[in-house]
């Protein structure tokens, strides 16, 4: 029997769904329709002819394309970094350690994940005044430092995702290493591994997507409003997101903005994707274990 | 690919590239001349006035060599001062001159390439264009509440301030507010553009810029019938004026070197008329 | 997190010399792992001792933020980053369950999966993006339709931030209303309750405890968060008497001080802000890990 009440709350519970839907289509919308004029080899390359730009022959001074090799090879180094050290430390936690040490360390783990960003920038920053008053004088705020610092944000997304990967193994897949007589790590290596593999390679995908998208961190640990491709990884960089926080707050003219928006659609649709992919892998995974 | 055969390929890709930025009929300055065969970084931050002149400087120099790489950061004079002095960056750019303590701590040199006012600016729509110092102090302090107390709308002052680091803000506290108090209610942007746009945006606003960076989004206030303009910066008649100027930690290397002299070069005055300063010979 | 039963080897099972070795080297990697959270403490405690040591401290816990006033206090900002952290989370939550309520009983189920796609899909959203499209659509009509303040406030910077952390309490609480025993609805069902009822006298105080593990992991979101007050909420330093007041918070604070900083107290400010912050979220950390694993949690869940 359906009392006020119940219809109050009802209509409270469409009400909500759809606020958010309509705040959500709003913000994507309104990125969308101001972004997508400008969507063109001139956002990404300004005056300078796309090819030698994209050797990095050429500097190039108008557009985003400095600031989008920027955020690539941040993402690659820390990837490079983070990926197998957490994929180890997954594997550890998940299949070696014993109860008390996978408490303590998983509750270390924890803790990393939830550090704020800027935390972890402000450590890094630390670490260069830090280096320079020791070891390194020569220390300066480079690539490879906010690379560091990201690969410390996004390493709980790797350790946590192997973990529940591994630990979703059903029974029956775990039996078959032991029967055969495997040692534990061949067991791990030929049996769990390719097992888990596929939760396993959304979670990298969303580390990915995370060290995309971060701008406290390397807002204080490298990364500049001009500095063209980086050179090396001891070289200030470029960097999308950065170039989109300052473009809110100081465009000089109309076109800078519309930059901004395209470079907002750029950043959006990169993140998307590699959501939407890391999301399939994932559910194909829950597939496939239900239906064993 | 064995070194040797890339490097001859990156070489002959760099001559290639340099005839072609010839080609391309770059206004080939007299002093840029200096910086054929030069390579290297030069880092500079600090403050945020001089970020527009220092981009076209660098685009030059880098169209022409591209063995050179220039990184620009903002930040404000007081980051400009402090990465210089630490050795965190080339040359640290700032909008005021430099204090004793600073020179002294750090053993810095100045370079002052051009002359720059410091207004008070409003929104174009504001029918307020002209007040007293004053009235301006009292403003900034918050004891002006409403823009009807000086002749203007009925509407509240929204009042927006710079960092703690910017060289804009303490010209104009020091020489226009007579380092009176300012209301902990402004807004905090964190440069001269973030200052433009926050003003262009808000009818009701009041900030204080450089006026370099005054165009149609922005009206600068007269001061009691002195036009904020450039000119009278320069003949003293409007008195909130500073210098840009680019310091070293001691003597600059021969490429710092370079590049100083390439800003205030006759050839660079152009650019630095074209985003509203004023040259110093 | 569960213990399933599992086939492992026992420790003290013959290993060749091999297998020792990857089990070291993979003790190393976690211990990295680990490690580094542990120096990110020490190093952040080690910057904050010329503080305490020069009597600075109290300084820096005062109540007004005066860098040329030789005043560094930092409270307003604590002040700051919690308020607007309620605010948000007090939008939110609310919003949440009803999301969650709509999801679970009240959809129609192409509608229900369809609303969580989205908001899964809202997680990817990066946070500077939230913040880019409120500078150009909220900001302008805070400042219109409210006509005080210069847009740049509490309340817009909460709107959006309440827009960010609402993803997260949905899909925290949601997986736990996944995991109680569908029996428990049935016989809710059976008994004749609305659909409404069931969602909140049956299910909901089942998955309380998700409940309040959802609206800390919120929380925690909103104030580690920094770009949303850094471009939204107008930095000023003090304690807000509004709604439309400009704030700052403490995570903008650092953001701001060490892009802009120029003298040493300053940077004591921001390594106190930081190590501030940083033990808020371990303390937020410690109570989930204890609710995770607080007694009689998994009554109503798949197979009791």
């Amino acid at each position: 029997m359906k009392t006020a009440t119940d219809l109050l709350l009802t209509a409270y519970a469409w009400f909500c769904a759809i606020a958010v839907f309509l705040a959500t289509s709003l913000l994507l919308g309104f990125l969308l329709k101001r972004g997508m004029g400008v969507i063109h080899p001139r956002l990404f390359f300004g005056d300078t002819p796309w090819f030698p730009a994209l050797l990095g022959t050429k500097p190039v001074f108008e557009g985003i394309w400095p600031a989008l090799v920027g955020t690539l090879a941040l993402v690659l180094v820390s990837s490079v970094m983070a990926i197998p050290l957490g994929i180890a430390s997954g594997i550890y936690l998940s299949e070696y350690a014993s109860a008390r040490v996978r408490s303590m360390l998983g509750f270390a783990v924890d803790v990393l994940s939830g550090t704020p960003s800027i935390v972890m920038g402000l450590f890094g920053f630390t670490m260069i005044l830090f280096l320079r008053k020791t070891a390194l004088p020569q220390a300066r705020p480079s690539l490879f430092l906010a690379a560091g610092c990201i690969t410390l944000l996004i390493l709980p997304y790797v350790i946590r995702t192997t973990q529940t990967a591994l630990e979703a193994i059903p029974e029956h897949i775990r039996l078959l290493g032991p029967s055969l007589g495997l040692t534990h790590w061949h067991h791990v290596r030929h049996v769990l591994l390719p097992s888990a593999s596929r939760g396993i390679l959304s979670g990298a995908i969303l580390a990915i997507g995370r060290a995309s998208e971060d701008t406290a961190v390397i807002m204080l640990t490298g990364v500049v409003a001009r500095a063209g491709l980086p050179a090396s990884l001891w070289d200030k960089f470029e960097a999308l997101p950065f170039r989109i926080y300052t473009l809110a707050a100081e465009h000089r003219s109309v076109q800078e903005l519309d930059q901004g928006f395209g470079m907002a659609l750029v950043l959006l649709l990169m993140t998307g994707s590699l959501f939407a992919v890391a999301s399939f892998l994932q559910r194909s995974l829950e597939k496939r274990w239900k239906t064993t | 690919m064995s070194i040797q055969k890339r490097r001859v390929d990156v070489v002959v890709i760099l001559t290639i590239c340099f005839f072609f930025g010839l080609m391309q009929g770059i206004a080939f300055c007299g002093a840029l001349d200096g910086f054929a065969g030069l390579e290297g970084t030069i880092a500079i931050a600090g403050g945020t006035a001089h970020i527009p002149v220092m981009n076209d400087a660098a685009k030059n120099i880098m169209t022409v060599n591209p063995g050179i790489r220039i990184t620009v950061e903002g930040g404000g004079s007081g980051v400009g001062v402090q990465k210089v002095g630490e050795g965190l960056a080339d040359i640290g750019n700032t909008g005021r001159a430099l204090s004793e303590q600073e020179i002294a701590k750090y053993g810095l040199k100045s370079f002052a390439f051009a002359l720059d006012g410091v207004a008070a600016a409003v929104h174009p729509e504001n029918p307020v264009g002209d007040l007293s110092p004053q009235q301006v102090r009292d403003i900034f302090a918050g004891s002006i509440t409403n823009w009807k107390a000086v002749g203007g709308k009925d509407a509240p002052v929204h009042l927006f301030c710079r960092d703690e680091a910017s060289g804009t803000r303490e010209v104009f506290w020091e020489k226009l507010l007579k380092k009176g108090p300012v209301a902990a209610t402004a807004n905090i942007v964190a440069s001269n553009g973030a200052m433009k746009v926050a003003i262009s945006q808000d009818k009701n606003a009041i900030g204080y810029v450089g006026i370099g960076h005054v165009d149609q989004s922005l009206k600068a206030l007269k001061l009691e019938g002195i036009a904020a303009t450039q000119e009278n910066a320069m003949n003293g008649s409007y008195p909130v004026v500073r210098k840009l100027y680019m310091n070293t930690k001691g003597e600059p290397s021969k490429l710092v070197r370079t590049f100083i002299d390439y800003v205030m070069s006759p050839e660079c005055t152009d650019i630095i008329k074209k985003y509203g300063y004023i040259p110093l010979k | 997190m569960q213990e399933h039963a599992r086939t492992r080897i026992p420790a003290n099972h013959v290993q060749p010399v091999r297998e020792r070795w990857i089990r070291r080297s993979l003790l190393i990697a976690t211990g990295i792992s680990a490690g580094a959270i542990l120096f990110i403490f020490v190093l952040l405690v080690y910057f904050c001792l010329p503080l305490v040591n020069s009597g600075g401290m109290s300084s820096v816990l005062s109540w007004q933020w005066k860098p040329f006033g030789g005043e560094f206090g930092i409270l307003p900002m604590c002040a700051g980053s919690l308020f607007l952290s309620v605010f948000a989370l007090g939008l939110a939550f609310p919003a949440a369950i009803g999301i969650c309520g709509f999801a679970t009983v009240l959809a129609p189920r192409s509608v229900a999966r369809s609303t969580l796609v989205m908001v899964h899909f809202m997680t990817s959203i990066p946070t500077v993006i939230y913040g880019f499209a409120s500078v150009f659509l909220l900001v302008p009509l805070v400042r219109d339709w409210f006509s005080t303040g210069t847009g740049f406030s509490f309340l817009t910077a909460g709107l959006s931030l309440s827009l960010l952390i609402l993803p997260t309490i949905v899909l925290v609480f949601h997986a736990r209303l996944q995991q109680i025993d569908p029996a428990l609805r049935l016989a809710a069902e059976a008994m004749g309750l609305t659909p409404v009822r069931q969602f909140l006298h049956v299910l909901v105080p089942a998955a309380s405890k998700g409940l309040v593990v959802a609206a800390i992991l919120g929380f925690g979101r909103a104030i580690g968060d920094t770009l949303i007050s850094l471009m939204l909420a107008g930095n000023a330093p003090r304690i807000p008497d509004s709604l439309f007041d400009s704030i700052r918070t403490l995570t903008a604070h650092i953001a701001l001080v060490l892009a802009t900083d120029s003298q040493s107290m300053s940077y004591r400010s921001v390594f106190a802000s930081g190590l501030i912050l940083f033990l808020l979220m371990g303390a937020v950390n410690f109570l989930i890990r204890r609710l995770d694993r607080g007694p009689g949690e998994n009554r109503y869940e798949n197979g009791h």
